[in-house]
C-alpha cells in the first residue's frame, strides 16, 4: 500500500484508479486508510465475494492468503494479472506504470 | 513471476466502499484504467 501511495500521482496522471479490496470490515478499512493517508478506493470484502468472483470466473487466482493485482483497461478488459507467492511479492510500480503506458498507447 | 495477458472482460461487481458508498467496476468503464489490488491484510 505504501509503495502504491508513493507513486499515486503517477497513476492518477495516467488515468489509473487504484481500487483496494480486502477482507477487513469497513471500520478497519477506514481506520487504516486514515492512518496511512491512503488516497485509494477501499472496498471491504469480508465475505471475499470479489475474490471468489474473480477466482471462479477468471479462474486465475490461487485463492488464498497472497496478494494479487489485476490491471483492467478502459474497455473493461483484464490486461495483466499477478498473484503473489508471498505477502511481499507484488510487482513494482515501474512495471505496472510501464504496462499502463502500453495500454494508453493503444 | 507469472504474467498473464487475459484479454477477456473483467467480471463486474458492486460493493460498498468503506464509507458506505456503492462502487461498481463498470462505473469506471470508458473513464479509467483500474488497478485492482487484492490485499490480504493490513497488518
Amino acid at each position: 500500500m505504501a509503495q502504491l501511495r508513493q507513486d499515486h500521482t503517477k497513476f492518477v496522471s495516467r488515468d489509473v484508479a487504484v481500487v483496494v479490496v480486502g477482507p477487513e470490515n469497513a471500520q478497519e478499512f477506514a481506520a487504516y486508510f486514515q492512518k496511512e493517508s491512503l488516497p485509494f478506493i477501499g472496498l471491504p470484502d469480508p465475505k471475499s465475494s470479489v475474490l471468489k468472483l474473480y477466482g471462479q470466473e477468471v479462474n486465475l487466482f490461487k485463492l488464498g492468503r497472497m496478494p494479487a493485482q489485476v490491471l483492467i483497461d478502459k474497455e473493461g478488459i483484464a490486461r495483466f494479472v499477478h498473484y503473489g507467492h508471498s505477502m511481499s511479492d507484488i510487482p513494482s510500480n515501474e512495471e505496472i506504470l510501464a504496462l499502463v503506458d502500453e495500454i494508453n498507447k493503444q | 513471476m507469472p504474467r498473464v495477458s487475459l484479454n477477456q472482460s473483467a467480471p463486474n461487481f458492486t460493493l460498498p466502499d468503506f464509507s458506505g458508498k456503492d462502487f461498481s467496476l463498470s462505473d469506471l468503464k470508458g473513464q479509467k484504467i483500474v488497478l485492482l489490488v487484492f490485499n490480504r491484510t493490513f497488518a
